[in-house]
Formats: structure tokens, sequence, C-alpha cells
């Protein structure tokens, strides 16, 4: 394939792949960060998912039944 | 991006899912198109043989006694020369074991007899005084199911181009065949052959006159299999 | 429909509860039974010679793991799946009948794949690949409860209210998409009785052969560890600790991240079985590498669980399913620490084969894996039954008993397994080998007894573990609102 032995295509391909999960790793750090920083999004507010678990407690996050534009009206509410 | 994924269980499964075989992909799946090859000398197992293969599976033998000398002095030493990937060519599945409570076997063809293996598995401690091994004494009346083992023969030599019946090079440069019966009939008839040759070497008195009936007693197969890891 | 309020509908829940009570009691009792062969073998003949071609260490040895990892761990899993999944997701099972039937079925059809497994084991049919024996048309079995395990999980994400998906739920998600594609890889094999027309239908031969068949089994072998007695834990233990110290999250954060890091990098480590042998060399090393990285993912998960009870450790003190936790994300720390030691390969060279892997295993297993799921079951059981907990004296005894039970298990392990490593690779001053195998089994004789006290031990905690959840069925009822948070207990 590509003129490439299998050994060099399995090589230069574990390359590839494993350079974009570490950005994309990166990425997810920065992404958790920088939200909540700019407060797009609070992810520790999750966290209140385990402590108010009761099926009468307030919702942590409301499940919209259109989540196109509900998810950046939300964003940037939130 | 991330927050997109997050919010879609279907494809935040997906990309679970592509994490996960990442490794897998990488691994495992290109290696296969590179088929072990059998080094020179490798044959296929008999009917007998697999058939006591099957006993030694069944029994979990595998739980204390490994199948793989690894490259260092001390295991070559002890147990013969260290493992070769084409070794393993025709043994599905592996048994390489991850413990030894008991010896490595990979090459106890070379060093046991069928004298010492009848003597060993009646009473281990008898053998080798402070041996924690159980006896299977019942290996010795239970009668081994050679149908199963020549169904497996049969089975990777259609599936898997197993070289049953075919020239297979030995190291002085000569060839020898693997017989393989094409009827479950026949496979019988070349298995109660080779038992025959074994219990030859047994003292067992109940074991012979099965055999001579046309039985082959479980310890008779397991027998053969010991002897053919080389 | 009268209009009742809506309630968490805990039945399948239930269900597992006493299943992993069940095979926790098996599995263990056989485990004990395996460490008192080892220490004295006559012990292989106590049911008399005709039983002991089914009760001797050889086949008992995969009902132990298999009834461990499959009976009561996946009992503990699934439990733990039909507790948490309603609650996180806060939506009942009783509002869908479907999801009710799927719940049910799963659970019956596991039920009796486990006990075909128990059956079939004895009566020696086994395929001889660790954690996976069992053969073909059981394999299927194992397919169809975990596709309804699939189904169940689905639906309920599906008609959840709670618009993310909290943190467990990923987990739960994680092990099931790994598991599924682990375990059918690694089960392919041909029924030799549909190509040849002969012999056993049980029967079939695998599809791999020798090195790659080893590569698969413990590509499957490490990971069903992995994603069987790690992932959905680390995921209940993610609910069960800050709910029943009412404590957020260290970092909500840190989770996600582990959780990501541990997906990557866990696979990558099964080569570390198969070190010196005859896997291409490469593919070693990566196991190798891999394994000690994997230490970052565990301990961000396992320090993320202590640093949730900061400012709150009186706690441990005095309640114990928060010890039990506590505990349990140590032994965690701990195991995860002592596998890439393992893993290295000069070390490995030594820890092969002996006794030190299987203390690893085991404090992994009795240390991490009983001791949370025993934990959730302590905190699930008043919230099924509305009832306290029959009695926190018998809880701490117990607690101690295990602990002391585990520690004599690893320890008397590590020291057996390096007396093993040693004495096999010793030389005389000529260079021979200095010792004949034997003499590495008679030196392992006290250590093996030391072992069955620790097993004895566990054992003997879990049986007061069985009697107080029991116990607790008729104990004294309490209000929702007790259960709010810490588990009520009588002293």
């Amino acid at each position: 394939m590509f003129g490439l032995t299998l050994g060099e295509f399995q090589a230069y391909g574990y390359f590839a792949l494993t350079t974009f999960a570490v950005v994309m790793l990166y990425g997810y750090i920065y992404h958790l960060y920088s939200s909540e920083k700019k407060g797009t999004k609070d992810y520790e507010k999750y966290s209140n998912m385990a402590l108010h678990d009761e099926i009468t407690d307030e919702l942590v996050e409301k499940k919209e039944e259109d989540s196109k534009t509900e998810d950046s009206k939300q964003d940037r509410e939130t | 991006m991330f927050h997109w994924l997050e919010k879609r269980p279907f494809f935040f499964g997906v990309g679970i899912f592509i994490v996960i075989s990442f490794a897998g992909l990488v691994m495992i799946v290109p290696h296969f198109v590179e088929q072990a090859r059998p080094v020179v000398g490798t044959k296929p197992y008999t009917t007998l043989e697999l058939t006591g293969r099957q006993l030694y599976i069944s029994n979990n033998c595998v739980a204390c006694h490994s199948q793989l000398i690894r490259p260092f002095k001390n295991e070559t030493d002890r147990y013969g020369s260290y493992s070769l990937s084409g070794e393993y060519a025709y043994d599905r599945p592996f048994l390489w074991g991850s413990k030894r409570t008991g010896p490595d076997l990979m090459r106890v063809g070379n060093y046991r007899t069928t004298d010492w293996h009848e003597n060993h598995m009646m009473d281990p401690a008898a053998v080798v005084p402070g041996s924690i091994m159980p006896a299977y004494p019942w290996m010795f009346t239970n009668t081994a199911d050679v149908d199963t083992g020549w169904a497996e023969a049969e089975t990777v030599r259609v599936v898997f181009n197993v070289p049953y019946n075919k020239d297979i090079p030995l190291m002085d440069g000569s060839v020898v065949q693997v017989p393989l019966a094409s009827t479950v009939e026949g496979g019988r008839a070349e298995a109660l052959i080779e038992a025959q040759a074994v219990a030859a070497e047994m003292k067992n008195q109940d074991v012979k006159d099965a055999v001579a009936a046309g039985k082959i007693p479980e310890i008779v197969a397991l027998i053969a299999y010991l002897n053919a890891l080389k | 429909m009268e209009n009742r309020p809506l309630e968490y509908d805990y039945t399948v829940a239930k269900m597992f509860l006493f299943t992993t009570m069940l095979f926790g009691f098996i599995g263990m009792l056989l485990g004990v039974v395996l460490a008192l062969q080892m220490a004295w073998p006559e012990f292989n003949t106590i049911l008399g010679d005709t039983m002991a071609e089914y009760i001797n260490f050889s086949r008992i040895r995969p009902i132990h793991t298999s009834g461990v990892i499959f009976g009561f761990t996946l009992s503990g899993i699934f439990a733990g799946w039909y507790y948490i999944g309603q609650r996180v997701l806060k939506v009942s099972m009783a509002e869908s009948k479907f999801l009710m039937i799927v719940g049910k079925l799963h659970f019956w059809i596991y039920f009796l794949a486990i006990l075909l497994a128990v059956v079939s084991l004895f009566a020696g049919y086994s395929q001889s690949n660790e954690y996976s024996e069992l053969e073909w048309p059981l394999d299927i079995v194992v397919v169809v409860f975990w596709v309804l395990w699939g189904l169940s999980i689905a639906g309920l994400v599906g008609i959840r209210r709670e618009k993310a998906l909290y943190i467990s739920i990923w987990y739960f998600m994680a092990a099931f998409l790994a598991v599924a594609m682990l375990f059918i890889m690694n089960n392919i094999v041909i029924p030799t009785y549909f190509v040849s027309g002969a012999g056993s239908i049980m029967h079939g031969v695998s599809a791999y052969a020798g090195t790659n068949g080893a590569m698969v089994q413990w590509w499957f072998g490490h990971n069903a560890v992995g994603f069987v007695l790690t992932v959905p834990l680390v995921g209940m233990i993610y609910y069960f600790l800050p709910k029943e110290s009412g404590q957020a999250i260290y970092s909500y954060k840190l989770s996600l991240l582990s959780f990501w890091a541990l997906m990557f990098v866990y696979v990558w480590a099964g080569g570390h079985h198969l070190l010196y042998s005859t896997v291409p060399d490469w593919m070693q090393t990566m196991g190798s590498i891999f394994s000690v990285i994997l230490i970052l993912p565990s301990w961000g998960s396992a320090i993320n669980m202590l640093l949730t009870m900061k400012g709150e450790w009186k706690q441990v003190a005095s309640n114990p399913v928060i010890k039990f936790m506590v505990l349990s994300s140590t032994f965690y720390m701990f195991a995860t620490i002592e596998g890439p030691i393992q893993a290295i390969k000069s070390v490995n060279a030594i820890a092969h084969f002996t006794e030190w892997i299987v203390g690893h295993v085991h404090d992994g297993a009795l240390g991490w894996v009983g001791f949370i799921i025993m934990a959730a079951l302590y905190h699930m059981a008043p919230r099924i039954f509305k009832r306290e907990i029959y009695s926190k004296a018998l809880m701490n005894t117990q607690f101690w008993m295990q602990t002391l039970g585990v520690i004599l298990y690893f320890t008397s392990m590590w020291i057996a397994g390096i007396t093993q490593g040693m004495m096999w690779r010793a030389a005389d001053e000529f260079g021979n080998l200095a010792y004949s195998f034997i003499d590495s089994v008679d030196a392992l004789h006290v250590y093996y007894i030391i072992r069955a006290v620790g097993g004895i031990l566990y054992l003997a905690g879990f049986i007061i573990f069985i009697y107080n959840i029991i116990k607790t069925m008729s104990a004294r009822p309490v209000e929702e609102r007790d259960l709010q948070n810490a588990t009520p207990m009588a002293a």
C-alpha cells in the first residue's frame, strides 16, 4: 500500500495515530480548563449528579427535545 | 467539539470504541497477515496425540505447567533449547501457561519416558517425593474420546490447511508424513495402532487389556501427547 | 394509573445483589480449597477417590477464577448498574416495561450462563484459555446476556432526564464495549463437529495458532482484568464514595481525563504477559512501556477518590462503608504500582511464572475488587430494602478480618514468588543449576499455609458479610430522608 511494506505502514500509522491521540488529550485538557475559566461550561457541577440523585431532585442539566438549537443557547447562558 | 460529543451518547460510545480498539488495530491485526510458519521439523499432531492434547486441556494442566522456555541460561539448562515461534504453528490453542507450580513441559518428551509418566500420573509423590501434584488414577480407566481428536485433526486440515498426508521436511534433510485417515473409523484404527505402541511400554494390566480389546484409556492418549512434546 | 409518586425500581438490582453473594461465596470457597490443596495435596482426594476427578486442583482452578470474575464481580457490577444507572440518569426502571423485561431477562440468562459454566467446567469442558475457558455453545449464551446488558444501558440512557452522562456511566459504557470486542475476538473457534461430522459437538478449535493465539489471548486476558475488574468498579466508586460521604468528587475534570487516558493506555499493556516469549520484541517492549504509563491514569482515579475525603477523614473512622471504600482505593493504588513494576522486563524475568503474580492478582481482587463491591452492596442494601444495616459491629469485625486476610495473602505470595524466581535461576560455583525444581516446591510449603490462612480469614469475613446483608432484610425500617448520604446502621 502506497509503496510501503506492511511493517512500515504499521509504524507510520502508529506514529500518526498516537500523535493525534496526544493532541486530542491535551486539547481536551485545554478545553476543560479554558471553558471553566471563560465561564462557558462548569464541569465540576456534574459531581452533583451523584449527590442530588433522587428522582424528585432538580436536574443538573435538563435534557432538551431539540438539542441542536438548545445546545448553543445553553452554552452561551451557562 | 468535546462538548458536542459528551452530549450525544451514541457518538460518544463510538468515540470510546475507537480509542479502545486502537491498540488492537496497531498490535494485533497487522500481525495476522504474516501467518506463523512452522520451523523445520515441526509436525502436526497425530489423532492420538491430539486426543491427548484435548485431555491436557480439559484437565487444565496449563494451570500449573507452562510450555514456553524463555531465553535464559537457567531455563535452557533446565528444560532444553528456548522456544521458537514456528514450533507453535500447530498449537490451537497455545498452551504457554502463566504459572509454574510444576516444571515446564515444552520438551518433556526429550527427557521423560512412557514408564515415568505412567508411574507419575498414578502417584506423583511416589516418583517425585514432595510433589504437590494431584494423582490422576481415573485416567487409567476412563476411555479417551478419539472421535473428537480425529474431528479436530480433520477440521484443521480442511480449514487451516495443516499438512497431514504431506511431506514435512526434517532437520536432517529427509521428509516424513503424518497420516490422517479420511473417515472417523479410519481415525480410530490409526489411533489404536499408536496406542498399542504406547501400551506395550506400560505395565498397568488394565490398560494393556483395554487396548487389546480395542479401547484407548485416557492415560495412553495423554502419554502419547507428552511424548510428542519435543 | 393511580397517582403515586415515581420511585426508583430496584427489582433487578436486588436480584443481582443476591447472586453477588452466592457466586462470591462459591468462588471464594473454591479459592480456599485450592489454597489448601497446594499446602496439603491430600485435599485433592478429600471427597474420596471417585470425586477426585472433579475436585482436584486442575479442575476447580478455572471454576474459581471464572466464578470470582464472572460470577461475583460481574454480579456486583450489574447490581451497581441497575442501581446507579437509574439514579444518575434520573429515570426509573418502572417507567419502561420494555427495559424492565430486558433487565429481568438479562438476569436470568446471566444466571443460567454461570450455572452452565460451573457444571461444564466441573465436567471438564474447557478450552484452557485463561478466563475464557468456556466452550463455544456457552460463549453464545454469554454473548446473549452481554447484548441484553448493552440494550439496558442504551435504553436507560435513551430515556434519561439528565442531559449529561455522569462519569460512572462513561465507565459502564466503556466496560460494555471493550469486553464485547475482546470476548468475541478471543473466542472465535471452528466447531469441529460441523466440519468433520464426528466427535463432540461441544468442541471447537481456536482460529488462532501458537504465537498469534497468545497475542489475542493476552490482549483479551489482560483487558478482561482491565474492563471487568477495574473500569466498571472505578465507575462504581465514583458514585458510591461521593454519595456515601456527601462530598463532591475532588476534581470532576481529573476524573474525565483519567477516563480517556485509561481507555487509551490500558489496552496496550497486554503484552507484559508475553515478555521473553516468542511474540515480536517491539510488542513486548510496547507492553512494558504502556504498563508503566498506566500508573498515571490509575493513580489519577485513585488519588481523586482519596482526595474526595479531604477534610472529612473523620468519616473513615466512624463509617465502615467509607472505611471499605478508602481501603479499596488504597489497594487499587497499590496494585497499580505493583503491576507496572512486574511489567519491567528485568523484574518480569524473575517474577513471571511465580506466585508473586498470584499475589498481585489477589491484592487487586481481594483488596480492591472485593472491598469496593462489598461496600457498594452495603450502601445499596438499605436503599433497596428500606431498612438499616443490621450490625455495624459485624461490619467492623469483617473489615479487620478481611484486611488481615489480604495482608497475609499478598505478603506470603510475594516472598514465595521471589523465592521461587531466585531458586530457579540460582547457580552453583561451576555454573550448574543449584536446585532441582522440587526444591523450589518444598521451599514454598510454609507460604502456602500462610496464604491458606489469609484466604480462610477473607472467606470468613465474606460469610459475616452475607449474614449481615440477609439480616438487614428484616432489620429496623428507616425513612427515605435518612437515606440521603451516610448509610444508616444499627450498632
